[in-house]
């Protein structure tokens, strides 16, 4: 449309389940690929089990328009979070989906993933670790980063005692064949 | 050294460039949607030897600011639109005395305490008019992360030189908006410094004019007599009610900022040479208009936008100018409209002047501009 190159991001969910310091990692790892980016966030009273979501918006100008305007992919870890984001998702966009927390997939002309992020987590050993590997998933299966640069990212925006964990979750996310559900 | 990338949000951008200007004293009440900007001077001033004080109420904490200007420090505070609305009385008599200050103003959904945590634009005539008098104000609207760290900057270097309250206007969206922020090294940063008096105390006059208009200030202990009061004062600082005296007192302040306009004005332009339609808007909205521009002139639509940085005074000059050849001008802003009146006053009847206005709580996206102006220019 105007030739310049714009991708936009979201992870949504429910308060709690670190959709925004997900989204800063990716920001953060982005950055470590020189790529610059435009972070917002749903910010309102309730947060924690309500609806939240963060964007990123990758822009090659970086006076562009900062919000989402279609979503060229997207990670869900509930419900609520596919189904508010649904009218912004561009035909053709990556859009992943927890297999278990969002129990009725969202149907529409974009590419599909139900993926077992949250039972992956919790066997890894934490549920809050969800985020991490739905960021490995975006990652691996839309190309935005690299793994390298989101294990470096993932340990300078988490306390380091979890960099073991967070590392490891990275890597099951870019694992995607192994998460792929069975059939 | 060079300038290095940050991915920072915009009210913690504002409180780095603040200190970067060289503020050393910020007086507060948090409020959402500034409450970041509080947050950061609190942890950041002490560092600097400077002053974090959290005030009982918004009226006390701009009156900390200006004690805190006289006393010699660059001073700031932040707020919302409901701690806006208690800081005007203080704002005028910081603009009748000439105290430096700035004020944060991170506007959110109103009027009274509205929608915290939704984005508006309803403060743009309150920043400029939301004290009593006629009085002189700089209002600046950033409309990204880089120009909050900017424009911050930019408006204690203002209230510095000028002696007047600068108020730094922009909305939730910008205020919580991470961006990639290009930081300039250390010590490259131009910072300006109120002009002090020197040389004798006698017979020293705090208000004697000077010829950019802009009377030097005391500093304290260097034993100048001061008298400052928000009454009508003369240049020695004690009121009168003479009416020549009165209205020389009055007309310099105003004329301070007039007169020194190409100093303080600041307008972006984009595509607007050739513009059939003309988009006038400042903060998110303007991000917004920008990409519609990009938009349109895809499509064939000769479209500009003209983003008043400096959003008061008002760009009269460059509004006409940058609509001197559209047929239609479209003002796109998160209120009821208030912008909308200074853009008419100014193009008059040389054009169509359309609003697109949005009190929701919601930023008005791209492609709604973009189809208010295809509508326009059908219309035609």
């Amino acid at each position: 449309m105007t030739g310049m190159e714009r991708t936009e991001i979201r992870l949504a969910g429910s308060g709690g389940q670190g959709l925004i310091l997900g989204m800063q990692i990716l920001f953060r790892a982005l950055g470590l690929e020189g790529k610059r980016a435009a972070q917002s966030q749903s910010y309102e009273p309730t947060s924690r089990g309500g609806y939240c979501y963060s964007d990123l918006i990758l822009a090659s100008d970086p006076s562009d328009y900062p919000l989402v305007t279609g979503l060229d992919m997207i990670a869900a870890l509930s419900q609520v979070g596919i189904d508010r984001s649904l009218p912004f998702i561009k035909p053709g966009a990556l859009v992943i989906v927890d297999e278990r927390l969002v129990e009725t997939p969202p149907t529409g002309p974009f590419k599909l993933h139900v993926l077992p992020l949250s039972q992956r987590a919790a066997a890894i050993g934490s549920p809050r670790i969800a985020n991490i590997i739905a960021l490995g998933a975006l990652a691996r299966l839309s190309g935005v980063c690299g793994k390298d640069s989101l294990e470096t990212a993932v340990c300078l925006e988490t306390p380091p005692k979890f960099a073991e964990l967070n590392i490891a979750a990275v890597r099951a996310g870019f694992a995607i064949e192994r998460l792929a559900p069975a059939g | 050294m060079s300038s290095s990338l940050h991915s920072l949000q915009g009210n913690k951008a504002c409180a780095l460039a603040a200190i970067a200007a060289g503020c050393r004293f910020f007086a507060g009440y948090p409020i959402t949607p500034s409450s970041e900007i509080a947050e950061q001077m609190s942890r950041d001033l002490p560092r600097v030897d400077g002053v974090f004080v959290q005030m009982e109420d918004e009226i006390a904490s701009l009156a900390a600011v200006i004690g805190a200007s006289l006393g010699g420090s660059k001073a700031m505070t932040a707020t919302s639109g409901p701690g806006f609305s208690l800081m005007q009385e203080n704002l005028g008599f910081a603009a009748m005395t000439e105290v430096p200050c700035v004020i944060i103003n991170v506007m959110r959904g109103g009027p009274s305490t509205g929608m915290p945590t939704k984005p508006a634009q309803g403060d743009i005539m309150q920043a400029r008019w939301g004290t009593h008098g006629d009085h002189p104000i700089i209002v600046v609207a950033p409309a990204s992360v880089q120009e909050v760290y900017a424009e911050t900057i930019r408006a204690f270097n203002l209230s510095e030189r000028f002696r007047v309250p600068v108020v730094v206007l922009y909305d939730q969206i910008i205020a919580h908006l991470i961006e990639t922020v290009e930081l300039p090294p250390k010590g490259s940063i131009h910072t300006v410094e109120r002009k002090w008096a020197s040389g004798t105390e006698e017979g020293f006059k705090p208000y004697a004019e000077t010829d950019d208009l802009v009377p030097v200030m005391a500093r304290p202990g260097d034993g100048h007599r001061l008298h400052v009061t928000g009454l009508t004062h003369t240049e020695d600082g004690f009121p009168t009610q003479k009416p020549d005296l009165a209205a020389h007192a009055l007309n310099r302040i105003l004329d301070k900022i007039e007169r020194n306009r190409a100093e303080i004005d600041k307008v972006e332009q984009i595509e607007t040479k050739d513009a059939g339609t003309v988009i006038v808007a400042v903060g998110i909205a303007a991000r917004a208009a920008r990409r519609a521009v990009q938009m349109l002139r895809s499509e064939g639509i000769r479209a500009g936008l003209v983003r008043p940085v400096t959003l008061w005074p008002f760009p009269d000059e460059a509004l006409r100018a940058a609509t001197a050849n559209a047929r239609a001008v479209l003002v796109p802003e998160m209120n009821a409209g208030q912008l909308i009146h200074e853009v008419q006053r100014v193009v008059g009847g040389s054009a169509k002047v359309a609003g697109l206005n949005r009190v929701d709580g919601e930023p008005i996206p791209p492609a709604a501009i973009a189809q208010k102006v295809r509508e326009l220019v059908a219309d035609e």
